[in-house]
């Protein structure tokens, strides 16, 4: 059974089942098949640096280490913010109601995207009072932890003509550019469009 | 990295195109609060794998007995060792090969086949002697937003003070219309973005805020829309989860 997300928006609590979505859900997928010059099937593999050693799927761990070199165990780390202060652990977004402020569509536009849910109605519920509230337009925001851990990210209420939407992002490092700093190197006929000339089917 | 983009006057420039990553408000330390960092190590090679060990022992039961005895899906010299510049190659039963005929095969949402193709690998078209076409087409913010999921971004800066000015104009125009415009390759300006040949195709869509004397550009990449998936519909109304087909589905 999946778990249901309280949501409290304008004083009313309801909640919702939270459904991943990717690429291949919307568009299908495209697997790489390779054969050499005789047909024989082969397999991508990982070389090492010393041009012998060769690792399939599963063959890398990763470790942490200190300065030395010496490896930690993961437990005795201790999560601290960038002034060195240790953080209180944040709890799940699942264990409590989570309160739905209105949002900033640039604060929105601004984020690394890390995963995308579709919402459900609870079983025996719908989703009609946040449906109408989307129906605006209006972007919604809380701070939202799927495990509880180290700190939130932040998660955005959005929906299309249908559905509701959950957008899971980090605040993307943007800098506003000035005339000194610059970077190093390594008439049209104006119209507005719609999304629906835009083709999304890019397999 | 560099890309090469023209403006609304068809003036083209190379200016500089920066990944941006995510804000980072935590890190790890040890129990003294010194600084960790995290190593990819290497866990075990083809040569102790499951496949290895049965070639040598052919029973499951051996190769258990084996593990137990001998550790022979061990390498003590090699396991262990910090992995870096690694590369990908491919191989088949005659060792590293360098000639590969790869095919695609292309499968619906649903699983089923739809075709199989000899792969072709799109060059990029961010940075060539064609620019990125100012194409004229702009969409409200508030329509891309709704419409699309922008899952990279990359910004766009000036390399010197004329390509300030040219990119801060931009960023101005974007501005005031509250729009997106619309950016795409090739030379007839209506291929999708790829970053590096054989990569991931992109509608892009260039962003402009403005403040002050300062500007952002930001190119945001999507490859997916806002949408349900046609294998996910919702349950009835009042009723419970309808998914069944879905989670059969071949991903």
């Amino acid at each position: 059974m999946p778990r249901s997300l309280k949501l409290s928006l304008d004083g009313e609590e309801f909640s919702v089942q939270l459904k991943k979505i990717d690429r291949e859900d919307l568009y299908g997928s495209v697997e790489i098949e390779a054969f050499d010059e005789k047909g024989n099937p082969a397999q991508l593999l990982v070389l090492a640096s010393d041009g012998k050693t060769l690792l399939n799927k599963g063959g890398t761990a990763l470790a942490t280490v200190d300065q030395k070199g010496n490896s930690i165990e993961r437990p005795s780390l201790k999560a601290v913010n960038l002034e060195g202060e240790e953080i209180e652990m944040v709890e799940s977004s699942f264990s409590a109601p989570n309160k739905l402020k209105v949002a900033d569509i640039d604060d929105y536009l601004s984020q690394v995207v890390k995963s995308i849910y579709v919402l459900d109605p609870d079983e025996g519920g719908d989703l009609k009072f946040l449906l109408d509230h989307l129906s605006s337009g209006l972007i919604y925001s809380f701070p939202f932890s799927y495990r509880g851990g180290t700190e939130y990210d932040n998660a955005f209420i959005i929906g299309n003509k249908d559905d509701a939407f959950m957008v899971i992002g980090k605040q993307a490092r943007f800098q506003f550019a000035k005339l000194n700093q610059a970077a190093r190197l390594d008439s049209l006929e104006e119209e507005e469009v719609s999304g629906d000339d835009i083709d999304f089917d890019l397999l | 990295m560099a890309i090469n983009i023209s403006n609304p006057k068809h003036r083209d420039a190379v200016v500089a195109f920066e990944a941006v990553g995510p804000i980072r408000n935590v890190q790890f330390v040890d129990p003294k609060g010194n600084p960790v960092e995290t190593r990819r190590l290497l866990k075990t090679d083809i040569e102790h794998d499951l496949d290895a060990l049965m070639k040598k022992r052919k029973t499951l039961a051996a190769v258990a007995k084996a593990l137990i005895k001998e550790d022979p899906e061990i390498d003590m010299n090699e396991f262990g060792m910090y992995l870096t510049d690694t590369s990908k190659v491919y191989v088949s039963k005659k060792g590293i090969i360098h000639l590969v005929d790869e095919v695609e095969v292309v499968t619906n949402p649903d699983g089923s086949l739809r075709e199989r193709r000899t792969r072709k690998k799109e060059a990029q078209n961010i940075n060539t002697d064609i620019p990125l076409r100012w194409t004229g087409k702009f969409i409200k913010k508030e329509e891309a937003a709704h419409r699309f999921v922008f899952t990279h971004k990359r910004q766009l800066i000036h390399v010197n003070g004329l390509t300030f000015d040219f990119l801060y104009d931009m960023a101005k125009e974007l501005h005031e219309r509250n729009s997106f415009l619309i950016v795409r390759g090739g030379e007839k300006g209506d291929r999708p973005i790829v970053m590096h040949r054989g990569g991931l195709q992109y509608n892009a869509f260039l962003e402009g805020r403005i403040k002050g004397d300062e500007y952002l550009l930001i190119l945001q990449l999507s490859n997916i829309e806002l949408k349900r998936p046609a294998l996910s519909e919702p349950p009835a109304s009042g009723g419970g989860q309808k998914d069944s087909k879905r989670s059969a589905k071949k991903k």
